[in-house]
């Protein structure tokens, strides 16, 4: 359902002044909200500041949303991406699902990866299409593929991951096509995907490159 | 299967800041404790390697250069405000007469010297003698010989 669906059924059912209010109708006390496909969870990485933090201790669940005003309410709220400080990671994933190779839901995909070089001020725009797009379903149309998106932020170049839950050629290239005109991508721009099961391989390839 | 486009989730922005479920204070103060960390760790790091970041392995112990104390030239400043350098050594040559110039500047240069004797010890608490000349004089002379011995006195009467 888009969002012009949503509210047109809104507006008809507007017949008395009773009517619920939505965030276009009233920006401050709207009473609907646009629901989201599922529900999702932002997580993030704190770098480690101490040698006896472990990784279990830096990744942690912030908070979770099922509405496209809950979303907008979380971005108002959390530094934007150049504020973080490095080593840091945001990672939005669907429902329960966390992000580590090690989850039922990652173990058999993989991920479409794309570094920026250098810190550029069009970081903060980037991770905001790149959200709107997998949140709003609009990069995986057919089936969902799309587990979750991961930014991280690191010295030689901010990175971006689209986690996916299988590695299949086919669905997997659309959507990379799809992720490269989100990230605004050029030709030059070069978009691999890796899958989970070579990710402790140091030297590996990636399994496509688009 | 609700979808939205970018388009469509910029237009649902809200021109208020809207309130979360969890506390956002908490996670910006836990984030910017983090960069202060990691701020005066690099600053750290900065101090203690004097810019050097890429020496992976020091072939010396020396961290920068040795200081060396550079005795500064003696000025003095008048009451009308010039300043005047006076050199140590040529100050006392310029006194004296042309004849003995040479000889004075020889001989202050040598007396400010300070000649430093180190004695070579290496031997002394050794059995070895410290004086080549303490071998000679602690050589044995005689020694017993075991064929004068049995020579008997009656055969060199004969």
């Amino acid at each position: 359902m888009s969002v012009e669906e949503v509210s047109q059924k809104l507006e008809n059912v507007t017949v008395s002044d009773d009517a619920p209010k939505t965030v276009l109708s009233d920006n401050k006390e709207f009473e609907v909200k646009h629901p989201l496909n599922t529900k999702w969870t932002l997580w993030y990485t704190k770098p480690a500041v101490d040698k006896s933090e472990s990784w279990s201790d830096l990744l942690r669940p912030v908070t979770t949303f099922e509405t496209v005003e809950e979303f907008w309410a979380i971005i108002q709220n959390i530094p934007e991406p150049h504020e973080l400080p490095l080593k840091s990671d945001y990672h939005v994933f669907r429902n329960d699902i966390r992000p580590e190779w090690e989850d039922q839901a990652n173990s058999k995909g993989g991920k479409w990866s794309f570094q920026l070089k250098g810190r550029g001020s069009d970081i903060d725009e980037l991770w905001l299409r790149t959200l709107l797009a997998v949140i709003g379903e609009t990069i995986d149309e057919d089936d969902s593929q799309i587990n979750g998106v991961v930014l991280s932020i690191r010295k030689g170049g901010n990175k971006f991951a689209l986690w996916t839950k299988s590695e299949d050629k086919e669905p997997l290239t659309k959507i990379g096509a799809k992720f490269k005109t989100v990230l605004k991508l050029t030709e030059d721009g070069l978009l691999e995907f890796y899958p989970h099961s070579a990710a402790n391989d140091r030297h590996a390839q990636p399994s496509i490159t688009l | 299967m609700p979808s939205y486009t970018i388009e469509e989730l910029i237009q649902l922005k809200p021109s208020e800041t809207l309130s979360v479920d969890f506390d956002a204070v908490e996670f910006k103060a836990i984030i910017e404790k983090v960069k202060q960390v990691q701020a005066l760790k690099e600053e750290e790091y900065n101090a203690t390697h004097h810019g050097h970041f890429n020496r992976r392995r020091s072939s010396h112990l020396h961290h920068g250069k040795p200081k060396v104390k550079q005795h500064k030239p003696k000025v003095t400043t008048d009451e009308n405000g010039w300043s005047t350098f006076e050199p140590k050594t040529t100050e006392e040559g310029d006194s004296e007469n042309n004849s003995d110039n040479a000889t004075t500047t020889t001989t202050s240069s040598i007396s400010k010297e300070t000649v430093k004797v180190k004695p070579n010890n290496r031997h002394i608490s050794s059995s070895r003698p410290a004086d080549n000349s303490d071998i000679i004089t602690d050589k044995q002379v005689h020694g017993f010989n075991t064929f004068a011995a049995l020579v008997s006195d009656d055969e060199d009467d004969e």
